[in-house]
């Protein structure tokens, strides 16, 4: 939350003062990308989708409401772009080029590459879910807030998430 | 934690990573250069379909209460849109829109820079996007320009879940982009995502719409742009339609004489990569015809017998024969884009361009040899 210290850089920010802008954010940059790189596997695409998502941040940042949080608001800009470039075409084009290849025939490298290959196969709210929750460790309350429905919801879709990943994998406790 | 919920963790750690102080830097430089302008498009299609209701109402009152038949309306005011304004550098652009028909070539740089070169590419002209339009991310064409001088914008607002909806409105400019004259169209139905606008000619051209629940669209005007026809694609044999995504979306159209060329592809079920195709009319758009399947959506004609699908060295591929043949092709291209695909578009059979994440390319030898250009108004300087 931005706190009352920050209230005149939030100020600033909202009347177009970049520096202002780039100070809000940066806390938030590295989870953002972090989120993108889960969700898109490939640094370059990583990069344009967190580029794409602060400059739409910085365009809409005069409607940004005080006493709103930053991160999970610029989380979900990220999320529509990572969402945005798995519906491109191109995609499916890269995607067959670095299909993940098995290795040795040892059960755990086996197994490891079946949940990458899992992971690469999963429908993207699915993956983003999961990346919030398991990836970045975000409370389901702010799993909630960036996924836009309640808390309870949030913690369905990962269970649902769970269970489409690889049926039988359980959760030890209630998210 | 359990040990699944362990190898959960690993397998996203490691797809992880941390941004570069590089990009950091990027990004903070762009914050710097001010905020970028916000896209008026959603208020200005509104606008519009506003007024053409409001001139529909007006006309067909008009013309009960008056003997007189009314006249042709046509079209918006002619506006010119303000000079460039020195801004300096475009900050960060990752992606590029690129039309080559014939000998000029034109690009959008970073959603609303629009600029001409008439040398291949060497030095460009900033030109003049219809007011307050920004190309919106998701439309894969659109522009569309003829010659030097005549060309359409597809400008769309945003897109209802699922592509469901989408606004759209028609800009056509005369003079190089000086001046733009928002058509009243008619035709152009709300529904489905609008995906591209071409033109083969000053009165034939295409608008194609797309959505993840229903048949893609093709509508076609042969009056320069103001009516709007809807016309089908057959699905290819091997191609099963299906809501949820499983439907096909047309992508490129080309002429060659006169016959038309149209792409199209889509997802099946179970499967990694998109199923692509190409049809063919010989009426001038009234009607398509499945073709021929071809290895991927982004295949750029070169003639109408030699076709290039240019991916990367090692990997680019070419036929001679419509399409029925593949074999490897030795091209020297490469790109750097993770997403949007490369735009490879040949204005004749040796001139050809290239966009990847707003770095362009050109060939003069067919697609053998590319090499970089200028992106207008960047830094990048090939």
């Amino acid at each position: 939350m931005i706190g009352a210290s920050d209230a005149e850089t939030l100020q600033r920010a909202k009347d177009g003062d970049g520096r202002a802008f780039e100070r809000l954010i940066a806390p938030v940059l590295d989870p953002a990308f972090r989120l993108a790189m889960t969700m898109l596997n490939d640094r370059s695409a990583a990069e344009d989708a967190v580029q794409e998502a602060a400059l739409k941040a910085w365009r809409k940042f005069g409607g940004f409401r005080a006493g709103s949080e930053m991160r999970p608001w610029f989380l979900a800009i990220v999320a529509n772009e990572c969402r945005n470039t798995r519906r491109g075409r191109w995609w499916n084009v890269l995607r067959l080029a670095r299909a993940p290849e098995r290795g040795a025939a040892e059960s755990d490298v086996a197994a490891r590459v079946d949940l990458d290959a899992a992971l690469e196969r999963l429908p993207p709210h699915h993956l983003l879910v999961l990346s919030l929750y398991y990836h970045l460790d975000m409370p389901i309350s702010e799993v909630a807030k960036v996924l836009g429905c309640s808390e309870g919801a949030a913690r369905q879709r990962v269970h649902r998430a769970l269970a489409v990943l690889r049926p039988g994998l359980a959760l030890e406790g209630e998210p | 934690m359990n040990p699944e919920e362990r190898e959960l963790r690993k397998a996203l750690d490691a797809r992880s990573g941390t941004p570069s102080p590089e990009f950091r830097s990027r990004l903070g430089r762009a914050f710097a250069a001010g905020r970028p302008p916000a896209s008026w498009m959603p208020a200005v299609a509104a606008v519009a379909v506003f007024a053409v209701c409001a001139a529909t109402i007006g006309v067909l009152v008009h013309a009960r209460y008056v003997a007189t038949p009314p006249r042709n309306a046509a079209s918006g005011a002619r506006l010119v849109t303000p000079g460039p304004t020195p801004t300096g550098l475009i900050p960060m652009p990752n992606v590029a829109w690129l039309d080559a028909p014939g000998g000029p070539v034109w690009v959008v740089v970073a959603y609303d820079h629009l600029y001409r070169s008439t040398d291949h590419g060497t030095t460009w002209d900033r030109r003049q996007l219809p007011p307050n339009t920004v190309v919106a991310p998701m439309v894969s064409a659109p522009f569309s320009f003829i010659d030097d001088m005549r060309g359409w914008v597809l400008a769309a607002g945003s897109p209802e879940t699922q592509c469901n909806a989408q606004s759209s409105m028609v800009w056509r400019t005369l003079d190089g982009g000086a001046g733009w004259t928002a058509l009243q169209t008619t035709g152009i139905a709300g529904a489905q995502c609008k995906d591209g606008i071409t033109f083969v000619d000053e009165t034939t051209g295409f608008v194609t719409a797309w959505d993840d629940n229903s048949p893609p669209t093709v509508y076609r005007t042969s009056d320069g742009g103001q009516s709007w026809t809807a016309t089908a694609l057959p699905n290819p044999p091997d191609f099963k339609p299906a809501q949820g995504g499983f439907e096909l979306r047309a992508g490129w159209i080309r002429q060659f004489g006169d016959t038309l060329y149209l792409e199209a592809s889509g997802h099946q079920e179970g499967e990694s990569t998109d199923r692509a195709y190409v049809f063919k009319s010989l009426d001038r758009g009234a009607s398509w015809s499945w073709m021929e399947k071809i290895p991927s959506p982004y295949v750029a004609m070169v003639t109408e017998s030699r076709w290039l699908l240019l991916i990367a060295p090692g990997q680019s591929q070419e036929t001679t024969n419509s399409g029925q043949q593949w074999h490897p092709y030795a091209s020297d291209f490469n790109t750097d884009t993770p997403v949007g695909g490369p735009q490879v578009v040949f204005s004749d059979s040796l001139v050809g361009y290239a966009e990847g994440r707003a770095a362009l390319q050109r060939t003069v030898d067919g697609g053998l040899h590319w090499e970089r250009i200028q992106t207008p108004g960047t830094a990048n300087s090939g």
